[in-house]
């Protein structure tokens, strides 16, 4: 698209402009700290202490060799696996249920997206006490109907459900919302058209609605990765890592190397490569999502 | 003309612009360790305590102010606040800004200060991060400023070796800190359990309280015998009731010059305690893994540890609960050996600090003689000074003669080493992996001990 008359000159000139202070942020505000980071991640640092001496991966060799920080991985991926299906699945049936403009829908949407809107914090603290075992909201509905109660915290092997729980409860209306603008986005007369041509409800969800969401499949699964494998708030509030270290992700790992354990180099190294593995998954989802699927 | 491919070479140099002043910056941005901090004018504030007027009107007239960042917990951050006024209105140049910051926040919060170059003047350390603090070159040596008018001979000497790092003190000491078996009299009444003697020489052993708590434990109405070390959290507070586990068994955690862990956290004694630990929640079942909230002060559990600071806490919020009638302070129990652990808060003063002689000022007024009977009188915490310990005739008294007992002759403080993060995480984890999660000791005690000993590599 080049542009040779001065008009057009003008207006990429501008294009350029508008987008510097955004490019410049960016720069600033991620790339930055980033680069940093590695540098960091060089050193034998201590938090609180500005000198330190540069080591070079002997930070990345130690911990590929760690068993607590492949244990954290194990439990980030368990979460994502478990979460990505499920929770796309329940926000496109909540937004299947909601997309069209009947009298109600907006009262669903809203209270469906209202635990969006709460913060992390305050949400994770209200399910510390849903979840406490003698005294929680939880576990008293699951004794009305005669079912034994759960210790989501302080039951080594149920505690990641719980988180993953409060995860899905928390983030589902978002990419319901997502999915309501992607299911409106196709056109009615397709559905006509089908139903003319004697398809049932099942065949038209099959045939025209998944293959039409497929960008907004792509988006929705790309984010609840990114965000599944970088799962943290509830784990510091709810759980602080445990029981027994069963809810220690790698996030929560990472906090505890720089910050408690006051191993600035060590932490910012998890940080790194965590950030390779989550950017390598990104990559090949985009690859293996892109579609080409018009009507 | 700018082209396409112009504007992207554009774009493209100027993050790379950016990112190389990334790299170039990045060791010079932290030095601010100013040499304002390094002498501590022993000429200056030497002669009097009252030389008010050689800091306190400082450039232009305009009062210094001095900020001190420390943990909240409400019955101190109030007497702290008393303490504030009177120095101000005896110190005219001087201000103080008080940050309580909660608990749970309190280390991160101070540590990222620390990390950035920004901390603050005066800052709440707790006794065995002070090594820590101390090697990486974050605390003002106190020496000059403790000869000159600290009274440091009135310290007790178990304090003053708790605040001292490499020959140096580096830290005032607020108070001491024990702790004593809170127990339920009710409860104890109710299920038929004899009380507990309250002197010192007579502290129940493992066995009468794991028997105590069998019969009070009654599950199916979700009421527990014994919260043996504050539920199963990992920060300090949680790290400073379990260690005695350890030590009553007759075991260490470190060797006594802090540089080898293999022999002591994993010796047969160590092992005691942390069997017994793990049996009162996975064999007993006498200690609940999760407790509601202020499960003592409900009657939810009839056994607890806990310090002479939360007397006036649980007066405070509770008064329907009265010591002497509806629960009781017994000495700390014991095994193989009697001992409690010690050791507590103290001020620091920040090596990168612009005002270390305003700072220090606040610091003595707090700290000395005259301050810390304020500071006993209004917080009943243990005295970290003999002429305190002196002074009121009820520290000779029930109940806090326990306390000031088990500090004279069981104290055991934790271990010194500036790889005490590592320690405390790590001895945290081991005993919340046994209560918790049951795991196997053996496999526990490997991966703690390695922990450890990788970092204690560092600093041999």
């Amino acid at each position: 698209m080049k542009s040779y008359s001065s008009i057009g000159r003008q207006e990429e000139r501008a294009a350029v402009y508008f987008i510097l202070p955004a490019v410049t942020s960016l720069a600033l505000f991620t790339f930055y700290p980033m680069i940093n980071a590695f540098i960091i991640s060089l050193k034998e640092q201590s938090l609180i202490n500005p000198v330190s001496e540069f080591i070079g991966f002997r930070n990345y060799r130690d911990l590929l060799v760690d068993p607590k920080f492949w244990n954290s991985l194990v439990h980030s991926f368990h979460f994502a696996i478990f979460v990505i299906p499920v929770q796309t699945i329940i926000a496109l049936s909540m937004a299947l249920l909601v997309y069209r403009k009947r009298w109600l829908s907006g009262l669903f949407r809203t209270s469906y997206f209202l635990p969006v809107v709460i913060a992390m914090g305050v949400a994770s603290t209200l399910f510390k006490l849903v979840y406490n075992k003698d005294y929680g909201l939880l576990n008293s509905i699951l004794s009305t109907f005669g079912i034994p109660p759960v210790a989501f915290l302080s039951d080594p092997s149920a505690a990641m459900y719980g988180i993953m729980l409060l995860g899905m409860w928390k983030a589902a209306g978002f990419f319901m919302i997502v999915f309501i603008a992607g299911l409106n986005g196709i056109p009615a007369d397709l559905y006509e058209a089908a139903e003319v041509d004697g398809a049932t409800r099942m065949q038209q969800f099959f045939r025209i609605t998944l293959p039409l969401l497929r960008r907004t499949m792509a988006f929705v699964i790309i984010i609840t990765t990114m965000d599944a494998i970088k799962i943290s708030g509830p784990v510091f509030i709810m759980t602080g890592g445990g029981p027994g270290d069963s809810t220690t992700t790698a996030v929560y790992f990472i906090y505890k190397m720089a910050f408690l354990q006051m191993q600035l180099g060590y932490g910012a190294a998890a940080a790194f490569l965590l950030f390779v593995i989550v950017m390598i998954i990104s990559i090949v989802q985009l690859r293996v999502l892109k579609s080409d699927v018009e009507y | 003309m700018l082209t396409k491919k112009r504007m992207a070479m554009l774009l493209l140099a100027a993050c790379m612009i950016v990112s190389m002043l990334a790299a170039c910056s990045s060791g010079k941005s932290n030095n601010s360790s100013s040499s304002s901090g390094s002498e501590p004018s022993a000429s200056k504030s030497g002669e009097s305590p009252k030389a008010s007027d050689s800091g306190g009107k400082k450039d232009d007239g305009k009062p210094v102010e001095i900020v001190y960042w420390r943990h909240d917990f409400k019955p101190e951050i109030d007497t702290l606040n008393k303490l504030i006024k009177t120095f101000e209105d005896a110190n005219p140049g001087i201000k103080v800004k008080l940050v309580p910051i909660p608990y749970g926040d309190y280390e991160t919060k101070l540590r990222t200060a620390l990390g950035a170059g920004n901390p603050p003047d005066i800052m709440g350390i707790d006794g065995p991060n002070l090594a820590a603090y101390a090697h990486q070159d974050a605390l003002l040596p106190l020496d000059a400023y403790m000869d000159a008018d600290g009274d440091k001979g009135d310290i007790a000497p178990p304090v003053l070796q708790s605040l001292t790092y490499d020959g140096h003190i580096y830290a005032a000491p607020l108070n001491d800190a024990s702790i004593g078996m809170f127990y339920n009299k009710k409860l104890f009444e109710k299920n038929g359990v004899p009380l507990p003697s309250k002197d010192p020489a007579q502290a129940w052993t493992w066995d009468q309280v794991l028997d105590a708590a069998m019969k009070i434990n009654d599950p199916k109405n979700k009421i527990y015998g014994i919260d043996p070390a504050w539920g199963l959290g990992i920060d300090e507070g949680s790290t400073f009731v379990k260690m005695p586990f350890i030590w009553q068994g007759g075991g260490e955690i470190l060797s006594p010059d802090g540089t080898q862990v293999k022999g002591y956290l994993d010796s047969p004694e160590s092992r005691k305690g942390l069997e017994f630990f793990s049996s009162l929640y996975n064999v007993h079942k006498v200690a609940a893994k999760e407790l509601p909230p202020e499960p003592f002060e409900t009657g939810k559990v009839g056994i607890i540890v806990n310090g002479p600071w939360a007397i006036s806490g649980i007066a405070s919020a509770h008064p329907e609960f009265k010591l002497g009638e509806d629960w009781d302070i017994a000495p700390l129990w014991r095994d193989a050996k009697q001992v409690t652990p010690n050791g507590s808060w103290n001020m620091g003063i920040a090596k990168a600090s612009k005002h270390p002689d305003e700072a220090w000022k606040f610091v003595n007024w707090v700290t000395g003689v005259e301050g810390a009977k304020v500071w006993y009188e209004e917080t009943k915490n243990l005295p970290a000074r003999l002429s305190t310990a002196d002074a009121y005739p009820e520290l000779t008294q029930y109940p806090m003669n326990i306390f000031v007992e088990q500090s004279s002759k069981f104290a055991h403080p934790r271990p010194v080493t500036p790889a005490y993060p590592v320690v405390t995480t790590s001895v945290s984890k081991l005993f919340v992996d046994l209560g918790a999660a049951n795991r196997n000791l053996d496999e526990a005690l490997t991966e703690a001990v390695n922990t450890i000993d990788k970092e204690l590599q560092k600093y041999r």
